[in-house]
């Protein structure tokens, strides 16, 4: 997990702004606080620290978090996921190896932002990069559409998918080797193939 | 037939050493590499320039910074800068990755050169470096530090990552996000390399556009990417970004560091990157279209990684690992939907390591086991430990795993042998194969077993044809470009 060390720390509050489980906490003209319970030890904070004033330790124990899918209905599972455009089984975060299937139970439980989401999840804690697309447009398929916190910048909004690409401009782009039309029936075909539990 | 014939005892030599290992936060310590896969027994190397006689003698190696300078001061004069004069800023952007080529100093010493052109052509003075990267986050920072970059550029050099803030771009298709401090001046210099790299990723189409997608880019417009636009389309989200007037009103021109199997081969600049990325296709189809192909021919081996970037960004021959995973399959053609390895690919494997649809190609079956013997973390890639028997030499190097947020799972499929020798004495039995080929990021030459030389060394020819009657053809007409305009070989 992640350790300010003070004498370096000049309260800028950038490892407040980027954290993606918001385990650190604070004001502006104060120290941020870590807290070690929702910590995952991704090390953006460490990473993008501009005074270098954080260093990772190792837990005496690694902490597991996991949403148990097959404790919520799986036919609510599943119609989140293909209203995304996901397979429920498919891998969303290459970090953790977390699937639609268990970011839409999140989902179901409660989760209604990608913080949350992460904190039972795991998932943007690993290269805290790839994953927030698919965690957005899963949240969008049940209605919810969150707003980033004032000066936070942990992630801004959804993107473009291919499904929205406009007929014009697939024949735009099409002789330059950009194969819209078959990269979104493909997706289609993933999105509607088997799933279980 | 073949329309050539290759001489071995000109091909065929003793291997040629690597970079040494460098320090990084996302690698081990140097101290822990005590020896490389070019010094085990029965290694050779095969010498590119003379399997394929057609690409050009390279201006590095051997090292040699004037070399650069002279090639990036005669691309930029016949570069228009007229766009710049008057500006109270520039921003130049690089990407990590051009410091992956051959240590980095080349193209450190392209990006130093493009100051000095432009400060001397414009008057100019306020010019800063921004250098993007990939999911490491302090990558470019060190490059800075090694390079002593931020002194040449005045205390104006700066690593930019994906989780800084942002900018919101509006684009054809819609919004995508830029990095506020890449755009953050009046005008901006794109400063990057003709490298295939992530063939996967790409595929080559708009190679050249690419890091307005990715390390200029924020991470809500990486994971678009990654996940939103499929694995022909992906590379739309760098096209889109730089066509639209957020861009286009900033945008200069473009400098590229040409890179190939064998070596810098110079320096591209231009005020139109449609025509410089339609240069790129050309020289890259054929030179790395070669070197692929024939590696492609290998029916089995043993891979040494031995270099100091993640797994799959090892190279051998200019060629990244992640491409080689995928060789059993032709990535440059568009006719195949999924690379055996690409993040789409990669998602569609069930809980057991099932493909999820029947279009999922399998991995390179090549490929019988891997040895680690230096590669960084900083890469999802449990992926290959999932794939591939993987042996990482000494605990130190696995540990480089085991802390790093992006490889929580990689060791829990992977074995640690103490050292080098012991590693490859397992490799040899479980392979059951000699044939060696390592990824230490030489260029000019491929060090490998003799094994696999001698099988290699014959199929020259015949790709060689291949490649230049049968695939350029196709590949150049799937990217638009007629292929009697560049076919004059």
């Amino acid at each position: 997990m992640a350790k300010t060390d003070y004498s370096k720390c000049v309260k800028c509050g950038l490892c407040w702004s980027i954290c993606p489980t918001e385990a650190i906490s604070w004001t502006p003209g104060e120290y941020p606080k870590i807290d070690p319970n929702t910590c995952m030890g991704c090390g953006a904070c460490y990473e993008r620290c501009p005074n270098y004033a954080i260093t990772m330790e190792r837990l005496p124990e690694p902490k597991i978090v996991r949403v148990d899918v097959s404790k919520v209905d799986f036919k609510k599972v599943e119609e989140i996921c293909r209203n995304a455009g996901f397979h429920p089984e498919q891998i969303i975060c290459f970090c953790t190896g977390t699937r639609a299937k268990e970011v839409a139970a999140a989902i179901i439980l409660g989760a209604k932002t990608p913080e949350e989401i992460s904190r039972m999840t795991g998932v943007r804690t690993g290269c805290k990069v790839e994953c927030i697309q698919p965690i957005l447009r899963l949240l969008r398929a049940v209605g919810i559409e969150p707003k980033p916190k004032p000066g936070r910048h942990a992630w801004y909004g959804i993107c473009p998918t291919v499904f929205e690409i406009p007929k014009k401009v697939r024949e735009k782009y099409r002789a330059r080797g950009f194969y819209f039309d078959e990269d979104e029936m493909l997706l289609k075909k993933l999105t509607r193939g088997e799933a279980k539990v | 037939m073949p329309q050539y014939k290759i001489d071995k005892s000109r091909v065929i030599g003793p291997p040629i050493a690597p970079l040494p290992p460098a320090p990084s936060i996302y690698g081990v310590d140097p101290k822990y590499v005590k020896k490389r896969a070019s010094e085990l027994p029965n290694m050779v190397s095969i010498k590119i320039s003379e399997l394929f006689p057609d690409i050009p003698k390279p201006l590095w190696p051997p090292p040699n910074p004037k070399a650069i300078r002279d090639a990036t001061e005669e691309a930029l004069e016949n570069v228009d800068m007229s766009p710049i004069k008057g500006a109270r800023s520039v921003n130049i952007l690089g990407s990590h990755h051009g410091f992956t080529i051959l240590g980095g100093e080349p193209y450190a010493e392209m990006l130093k050169t493009i100051k000095d052109v432009i400060e001397r052509k414009t008057g100019v003075t306020n010019i800063r470096l921004k250098v993007g990267v990939g999911l490491r986050h302090r990558e470019s920072e060190e490059y800075i530090k090694r390079f002593k970059l931020d002194e040449y550029f005045n205390g104006k050099a700066y690593g930019i990552s994906p989780l800084d803030p942002g900018v919101p771009i509006e684009t054809e298709i819609g919004t995508f996000y830029g990095l506020r401090a890449a755009y953050d001046a009046d005008k901006i210099v794109h400063a990057h390399n003709t490298d295939v790299r992530e063939v996967h990723f790409h595929r080559h189409v708009d190679r050249a556009f690419k890091p307005f997608g990715m390390s200029y880019a924020r991470l809500e417009t990486r994971s678009a990417y990654h996940h939103n636009l499929g694995p022909r389309g992906a590379n739309f989200v760098a096209r889109a970004i730089f066509n639209s007037k957020f861009v286009q009103d900033k945008w200069a021109f473009s400098v590229f560091l040409r890179a190939s199997p064998v070596g810098i081969l110079g320096v591209y600049a231009d005020n139109d990157l449609d025509r410089l990325d339609r240069r790129i296709i050309v020289d890259n189809l054929r030179y790395y279209g070669k070197v692929m192909r024939l590696l492609s021919k290998i029916d089995e081996c043993i891979v040494v990684l031995d270099y100091r970037t993640p797994i799959p960004y090892t190279f051998s021959g200019g060629v990244i690992f992640a491409n080689f995973t995928g060789l059993n399959i032709d990535l440059f053609d568009l006719d195949n939907p999924l690379p055996p390895y690409t993040w789409y690919t990669e998602a569609y494997y069930d809980e057991k390591d099932r493909p999820l649809i029947p279009e999922v190609p399998p991995v390179n079956p090549a490929i019988k086991v891997i040895v680690i013997n230096y590669a960084w973390g900083g890469y999802p890639s449990v992926f290959w430990s999932k794939m591939f028997p993987v042996i990482v030499v000494t605990k130190e190097q696995a540990d480089v795993y085991n802390r790093d947020p992006q490889n929580i799972e990689f060791m829990k499929h992977a074995v640690i042998a103490e050292d080098l020798e012991t590693a490859m004495e397992f490799a040899y039995k479980i392979g059951k194969t000699d044939k060696v080929i390592v990824f230490d990021g030489v260029y000019g030459a491929i060090n490998m077993s003799k094994s696999l030389a001698e099988y290699l060394v014959e199929k020259a020819p015949e790709v060689d044809e291949e490649v230049e009657k049968k695939l350029m053809p196709k590949w150049l007409k799937q990217r638009g470009i007629p292929p009697e305009e560049v076919l004059c070989k």
